[in-house]
């Protein structure tokens, strides 16, 4: 029997014309692990909320969701707080008390719950999500993705029956990410919990899942088994960016009929289906360098007198109108090196030039007038009025190449993520940068607005701005730099251009990279790929 | 040694309120040696930090205290001398250390107070009290680093942004004010994401409990129990008059009757029983460790 | 007896407790009582007072939102309390009391007392401060609507709240020490925290000068946008 029944589900928020859903309906079995995917704005997020009576948004309502049979309006306040889990993408608001042990405990206090059924859950779900380790700690000592863990771990406590994520690891980095999945894999598989999830992360979520939902302007897309929904999407060139790359691959060259998924099926596929007579692509020109726009010389930083250095003598140079990625895990101090080159922290030894001036020779805030600007990792930390408009109001706006007039009137906090994106960086230009800084500028965004990003930064470098950004968002990367860098431990372990750095990387390099390794040289986008494999043919 | 941390919260809470509370309104010099000996004891074997640094400003206060009195106070018959036409009586300076007495001994119960009773212990004391202040605190915690953490981030955005136009006094202030207005609106829209997870999580559904990870052992019922006892002999040793003490006109004579000796000898009890236990529990694990 | 009668014999409970009760207990205390006795009588009174309020607050049955709301209320006057000299905590809690109600605004006046006082230091104080954070929010939740439509009136609310607190907590260190309320020493009191009054009466104006206004936007958005 279908756990969750969706019937032609339509929804509208208020003083809003169009509606935000309609007519959805699909069936999710018990057991099931899907996938529900869609663009920004597509209904997603609403249609989850929909599901969960306590954090339904307001607005006007039709058709009917069941769980287990039971339109969920007749469950009862319990069954309907407790047998359904949910869980949304950012960390650190979800958690509601100080400690990890109380947060633990809460959905249990509010189930009425005495104290010593309370230690006994709460010890086994530690148990089960391995943190014991940090049991006694506060919230606020843990990492994103512990933060993440303990969120999960604090609503299976409660032991629901279905469990909605609402992009769970938006705002982790990759390692994390990975982690928080293979932990949700294996509550469905080891205890049949059923689990709805909207995901941009189809390269690692995808592979696992049974089912998926594609949503477009609020209607249903497709639904349907993972493999052939799959197919049944991929000649949509709206979706076919958010499918992992050996689809993507398949889907460009147009041969054979079973359609690859993970990266040990793409390989396979390439390798039974295509030649290696050509083995790379031609290198690309490394243009001259122009004159530096930053400079490092062995600067060595740390926060505090008696703690670690977090930069341990980096040097390294940005040369005028190119774009450098620079990559590596998280505390590995990147953004601390931004931080420094922003001015924001000195540097204890060493030196920083921004366009060949020493960075304390920039006196009264010189340095952010028509020099450089730093786009932060939290968008939030710039938005202080009331409407786009009146944010917008000392920035050029003509001279932005991308438009918000659509979003003139609206808070900064309704917009979303993406949008948000823009109108910092509409902010952080309104200093009209010759070297923009950008702090993991793909956080939580969808691979097509990831793309319409990259696209924005390409044009501003055309406009002839220097882009230092820092990500660990390898296909963005590789998409979008003309350099590429390696952080480890406080320096620069090595760089060069693009394509030569992902195809001499082993593991942390891009998926069709991964693919490739061994059978092509230099294949590091899907692009890439699809050019070599049609070079070579298909295997007679 | 820190054997007191594990003891019950509302057992330690009697314990400070009945000690303190006993020296807050007994002017009995005799009670508030006691109190200031127990207390400082009890500080300076637990090892709390900046012991010199805390010494050294009680030895200040009080002697401040002891002088302020009689410089308002002119009643007693002992003049010692004569300030701007105001005798300074012999009487208002020992009333005065009196209460320096007290004022620092209650300073130096509350510093260990505060050092067992941290803020998720207070978290389980209001919790029994009623449950949603208790969250409350517990959310405010939460909040607190957050905070802090953003309106860092907040501000160097800011000055990344070059919002910060010149290096003087007046734009820094413009600044920090637009900085926090800024976090105002995050936290609070921020908020509505933990409401929602409060309510996705069954808040408000029924009857609350409060979880507490604190068990009430037989060393509690012991602690609370003692607590209680000597608190109360003291307080039936006062209520009977037993613990009277005038300072003016002239300082009484502390005589050796039952019903004083009977509140002395309690309140000492209950003034070094935190340090006995201290000393007893380090003993106890030296013993335990010379075993193995 | 009707449910209307009801509510408001509690109500007429509610406000009796702080403003007529409290304060009478105190006077009593230092009339009647002789030697030390008052010290501990006006702590068990505001220690009550704060607890009957924790203890009406949560009869109440208040949604996961608002209470969130308080709290964040809560901790921003707590981090508000390390900006030095300058401190906003009055003025934020004013605005709770204004914008979120009168037992908002006492809750987040008195828990900004006791929480931030892990910080700055525990004593026999942390009642009172909370006692007396927590009428200011109160008092401003009940004069909420004159309070909202004239900013001389703020402006005199915040000059009065700041000059109140160091009048209250200056009663309560007089008679903590002394044992006795002496005019001469609460005079002497009064003038040493000259500075401190002038701080928290300045930081009341300028804080609620510049934060009323997009305070008042931010809250009335939450209550339009999530209900609030």
């Amino acid at each position: 029997m279908a756990i969750l029944e969706i019937k032609d589900l339509s929804f509208t928020y208020p003083k809003q014309g169009i509606s935000a859903l309609s007519g959805v309906s699909f069936e999710i079995e018990k057991g099931d692990f899907a996938l529900l995917c869609g663009a920004t704005g597509s209904g997603k997020s609403t249609l989850m909320r929909l599901l969960k009576r306590e954090i339904r948004p307001l607005g006007e309502l039709k058709g009917e969701v069941r769980f287990e049979g039971k339109s969920i309006d007749e469950l009862s306040e319990r069954d309907s707080a407790f047998r359904v889990g949910f869980v949304t993408q950012k960390p650190e608001q979800q958690t509601v008390t100080d400690k990890v042990w109380h947060e633990l405990a809460f959905g249990l206090e509010n189930l009425g719950l005495r104290s010593d059924e309370i230690r006994r859950r709460v010890a086994e779900m530690a148990c089960f999500f391995g943190i014991e380790g940090w049991f006694d700690k506060k919230v606020s000592e843990l990492s994103g993705g512990q933060k993440q863990l303990l969120n999960l771990a604090s609503v299976m406590v409660m032991q629901p029956d279905v469990l909605l994520l609402d992009e769970p690891t938006a705002q982790l980095d990759p390692i994390a990410a990975s982690e928080f999945i293979a932990t949700v894999v294996k509550l469905n598989r080891e205890l049949s919990l059923t689990v709805l999830m909207i995901e941009h992360r189809l390269e690692e979520a995808l592979p696992v899942c049974d089912k998926l939902i594609f949503l477009k302007d609020g209607a249903l897309y497709a639904f349907g088994e993972m493999r052939s929904c799959v197919k049944s999407i991929m000649r949509d060139s709206e979706f076919l960016n958010y499918l992992p790359a050996a689809v993507r691959i398949f889907a460009a060259v147009e041969h054979g009929s079973a359609c690859p998924v993970t990266v040990n099926e793409g390989r396979k596929y390439i390798e039974a289906g295509f030649d290696d007579s050509i083995k790379s692509l031609p290198e690309r020109e490394t243009p001259a360098h122009g004159s530096t726009a930053l400079e490092f010389k062995d600067v060595w930083f740390r926060y505090e007198r008696n703690s670690g250095d977090v930069l341990r003598g980096l040097s390294f140079t940005l040369w005028e109108g190119e774009i450098l990625c620079v990559l590596g895990g998280n505390g590995s101090g990147k953004s601390t090196m931004l931080a420094c080159a922003a001015g924001l922290h000195k540097p204890y030894s060493g030196r920083i030039n921004v366009f060949g001036k020493r960075i304390k020779d920039y006196k009264n805030q010189m340095l952010y007038k028509n020099c450089l600007a730093l786009m932060p990792q939290d968008v939030q930390t710039v938005f202080l009025r009331n409407s786009v408009r009146e944010e917008l109001e000392d920035c050029d706006i003509s001279a932005l190449p991308f438009d918000l007039a659509p979003y003139y009137d609206m808070h900064p906090y309704d917009l979303s993520g993406g949008q948000q994106q823009l109108l910092a960086l509409a902010k952080v230009l309104s200093c009209k940068p010759r070297l923009l800084m950008l702090d993991e500028p793909t956080k939580g965004l969808d691979a097509n607005t990831k793309a319409e990003f990259a696209a924005i930064i390409r044009k501003l470098k055309a406009a002839g701005v220097t882009i230092l950004c820092v990500t660990h968002d390898v296909e963005f990367a590789s998409q979008l730099a003309d350099r590429a860098a390696m952080f480890f431990l406080g320096e620069i372990t090595s760089c060069d251009e693009t394509r030569r750095f992902f195809a001499a990387n082993s593991f942390y390099t891009t998926s069709v990279s991964r693919m490739t390794r061994g059978r092509y040289e230099n294949a590091v986008t899907v692009e890439d790929a699809v050019a070599l494999l049609k070079l070579n043919g298909v295997r007679k | 040694m820190k054997a007191l941390d594990s003891f019950n919260p509302l057992a330690v809470f009697v314990y400070f309120m009945a000690s303190a509370g006993i020296a807050m309104f007994s002017m009995d010099p005799v009670i508030l040696l006691l109190s200031m000996l127990g207390a400082v004891t009890l500080f300076v074997i637990r090892r709390e930090g900046r012991q010199t640094g805390t010494h050294l400003f009680s030895l200040f206060l009080f002697l401040t205290l002891t002088v302020i009195n009689p410089l308002f106070q002119h009643n007693g018959r002992t003049v010692l001398f004569v300030l701007n036409d105001n005798p300074i009586t012999l009487e208002a300076l020992l009333y005065g250390a009196d209460a320096a007495a007290m004022v620092v001994s209650v300073l130096y119960w509350f510093r260990s107070f505060s050092s067992i009773i941290t803020s998720d212990k207070l978290l389980y004391l209001f919790g029994l009290l009623s449950p949603k202040p208790a969250l409350m605190i517990s959310m405010a915690l939460r909040f607190v680093p957050l905070f802090r953490m953003q309106a860092k981030r907040t501000d160097m955005a800011q000055r990344a942004l070059g919002k910060y136009k010149e290096d003087n006094a007046i734009d820094f202030i413009r600044m920090k004010l637009s900085v926090f207005s800024i976090m105002v609106s995050w936290a609070l829209e921020n908020g509505i994401i933990t409401a929602d997870s409060m309510a996705a999580r069954g808040y408000g559904t029924g009857r609350r409990t409060c979880f507490s990870p604190y068990k009430f052992r037989p060393q509690d019922a012991l602690l609370l129990g003692l607590s209680l006892m000597l608190a109360g002999a003291v307080g039936a040793a006062m209520a009977l008059g037993g613990l009277e003490f005038a300072f003016y006109p002239t300082v009484s004579k502390i005589s050796p009757d039952f019903l004083r000796l009977a509140a002395y000898i309690a309140y000492a009890l209950l003034s070094f029983l935190p340090a006995t236990i201290e000393i007893g529990d380090a003993l106890k694990w030296q013993y335990l460790r010379s075993r193995i | 007896m009707k449910p209307i009668r009801n509510e408001k014999l509690r109500r007429t409970v509610r406000y009796l407790v702080p403003f007529v009760l409290a304060p009478g207990f105190v006077a009593l205390g230092i009339t009647v009582f002789h030697e030390k006795r008052y010290a501990f009588i006006s702590l068990c009174i505001a220690v009550s007072a704060v607890a009957l309020f924790a203890t009406g607050f949560d009869k109440k049955r208040t949604g996961s939102r608002r209470l969130v709301i308080v709290s964040v209320l809560t901790a921003l006057s707590i981090v508000g309390r390390f900006i030095p000299i300058f401190k906003p905590v009055t003025a934020l809690t004013v605005l709770t009391g204004m914008y979120l109600g009168a037992e908002s605004g006492f809750l987040a006046g008195s828990l900004t007392a006791v929480l931030s006082n892990f910080y700055f230091g525990q004593g026999p104080w942390t009642p009172f401060q909370m006692l007396s954070w927590g009428l200011l929010g109160f008092l401003a939740g009940i004069l909420a609507e004159p309070l909202k439509r004239s900013r001389v009136l703020l402006f005199i609310y915040g000059i009065i709240a700041g000059a109140l607190y160091s009048f209250i907590m200056d009663v309560w260190t007089v008679v903590w020490y002394n044992g006795d309320f002496s005019i001469k020493l609460y005079l002497a009191a009064l003038v040493s925290a000259i500075p401190y009054t002038v701080s928290y009466v300045v930081s009341n104006v300028v804080f609620l000068w510049v934060f009323a206004k997009p305070f008042g936007e931010k809250l009335t958005r939450m209550h339009i946008k999530y209900g609030i």
